[in-house]
């Protein structure tokens, strides 16, 4: 099986997951937004972990972040993901941290606090991911 | 991100009772054997056999009777009731945990008196049934999010938690690759002198840093190994014990805490290198036992990866923040070091029983049997654990 035929791995579909994967279906993350607190939720959830408010709000992501940590993958775990390729954790403007990908460059050793703006890449099976790239 | 309102310190430990249980038998597989049966396509036993193997050790040990067991626990690898069906026990009291929590729940029974002689048993085919950790099939993601739930990003595998970990913690620290090497080269000392464990070959600093990146900044040599095989231990109420050995050893304390928040996306590991939780951990079993890390003989770190250690360093109090680099550099965890640390070889060079062979090594040292290895007139043992930011301290004495 060659990586344009491996399916992207599927995302974890919980209860609340859904409104984020359409959300980046149409290039406009949004994530859960506390009314009560304004606390941001990732991953999302059934009510807030700082107030307990079930009061949540999808909200539009500003795409801006800081990278706190990265790797670079050497093994094939997955079908799709021949090695080399990176992971950044991103802190968000936010607040929350997000797994995701570093577009465009590997990171390095500078890489940390870099600032990096959300990218929607389309997966060769056509699966749209929210990225990250070099702001 | 989010910070418990609650500052740490000033949450006491309430009081409990020191040496109120000790540990009285141990066993295992022999890991060796099994690995080479393994790597030959067999498949030896399975995780209730290697169990019990281990459990008949232990009781031979102990030289007691499987009579006087009162208490079971059974590792996080076999199911609970077919263990005690196969072990032949009606305990009045029971439970399921991995190793730390085990030794915790079995002292809290004991304290309680709801048991008086507790097994607890552990056996793992993880190596002969090809157990994935990382990948499309990784086990584990019922109990805990992180682990699945970046799979879309290809972010996948154990070691990608603790590289991404180290990664950061280089950065915040000014930690090295060489001084991480320090660890996998320490241990692979110890291990060279053990003869039940797998990996006994030497390496060197230079063999660490040419070594392959599985998921960098972490080597091979950073990762612990899969292998089959089981642990058992006996732990009895303090004067029982006294009464069914000579060689007694106690559980002077242990303590607990816990980092959640933000756990999915990693934040306690890589934000804060789960450093609270460890200190408060630490104070508990600190204060319980009136004991701290100068009168610690041997270090034992529960080690998947080679970076728990210099983590366990900075969070336990056996040097300051930011100074475990220098610390594995001039003060040493080797033979010969100034602190004998996962003097088995650990996870990484002896055998991956996921921190139960770690306690039986703990008990072994302090009374004397471990030959080459032996880390002379050891009085106490700090086993310490930050398995997904549940922080453990557990110190053993005798
Ligand atoms: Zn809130």
């Amino acid at each position: 099986m060659n990586v344009i035929d491996a399916k992207s791995p599927r995302p974890v579909m919980g209860l609340y997951d859904q409104p984020l994967w359409e959300s980046v279906n149409a290039r406009g993350m949004k994530l859960q937004r506390c009314a009560g607190c304004g606390n941001w939720l990732y991953p999302p959830g059934p009510s807030c972990p700082s107030c307990l408010s079930c009061e949540l709000v999808w909200t539009p992501l500003s795409g801006r972040g800081r990278i706190v940590s990265w790797v670079v993958f050497h093994r094939h775990y997955l079908p799709a993901y021949p090695p080399p390729y990176n992971a950044v954790a991103v802190r968000l403007e936010e607040g929350p941290t997000m797994i995701s990908n570093l577009e465009g460059a590997m990171p390095g050793e500078d890489s940390i606090g870099r600032a990096v703006r959300l990218v929607y890449a389309t997966m060769p099976d056509g699966m749209i991911l929210p990225r990250w790239a070099l702001a | 991100m989010s910070q418990n309102t609650t500052p740490r310190a000033a949450r006491h430990p309430s009081p409990r009772n020191k040496r109120a249980a000790a540990v009285v038998g141990v066993g295992h597989t022999d890991w060796v054997e099994d690995w080479k049966r393994c790597r030959n396509g067999e498949r030896p036993n399975d995780s209730y056999g290697y169990g019990l193997g281990a459990f008949r050790n232990a009781l031979a040990d102990a030289k007691i009777s499987r009579d006087e067991v009162d208490g079971l626990i059974a590792g996080p690898t076999t199911a609970y009731e077919r263990l005690g069906e196969l072990a032949g026990i009606d305990p009045r009291w029971g439970g399921q945990a991995d190793a730390v929590l085990a030794v915790s729940q079995a002292v809290m029974a004991i304290e309680a008196g709801y048991a008086e002689v507790v097994a607890l048993i552990y056996g793992n085919d993880q190596r002969s049934v090809g157990t994935q950790y990382g990948g499309p099939d990784a086990m584990g993601g019922g109990a805990f999010l992180s682990y699945v739930y970046h799979s879309p990003w290809g972010f996948t595998s154990q070691g990608a938690l603790y590289a991404l970990t180290l990664q950061s913690y280089k950065h915040a620290r000014g930690f090295t690759e060489a001084e991480m090497g320090e660890v996998s080269v320490a241990q692979r000392g110890w291990s060279s002198m053990n003869p039940n464990a797998i990996m006994r070959k030497p390496i060197t600093l230079d063999d660490y840093l040419g070594s392959a990146f599985v998921c960098e900044p972490l080597h091979l040599f950073d990762y612990c190994l899969i292998n089959d095989g089981g642990v058992a231990l006996i732990i009895a109420e303090a004067e029982r014990a006294k009464r069914m050995t000579d060689r007694p050893v106690f559980i002077e304390g242990v303590g607990r805490s816990d980092l959640n928040r933000g756990a999915t996306s990693l934040e306690p590991r890589i934000d804060q290198f789960y450093l609270p939780a460890q200190q408060e951990a630490a104070a508990q079993s600190y204060a319980v036992s009136g004991l701290g890390p100068r009168d610690m003989d041997i270090l034992q770190v529960y080690d998947s990866f080679s970076v728990h250690v210099p983590l366990a360093l900075e969070g336990y109090g056996y040097c300051g923040i930011g100074e475990a680099g220098k610390f594995l550099r001039e003060s040493r965890i080797g033979p010969g070091g100034k602190l004998p640390t996962n003097t088995s070889g650990g996870h990484l060079s002896e055998t991956y029983m996921q921190g139960w062979a770690h306690q039986i090594e703990c008990v072994r040292q302090l009374r004397g049997e471990c030959g080459e290895r032996q880390v002379q007139n050891a009085r106490h043992v700090h086993y310490t654990s930050d398995v997904a930011g549940k922080c453990f301290s557990v110190i053993y004495g005798r």
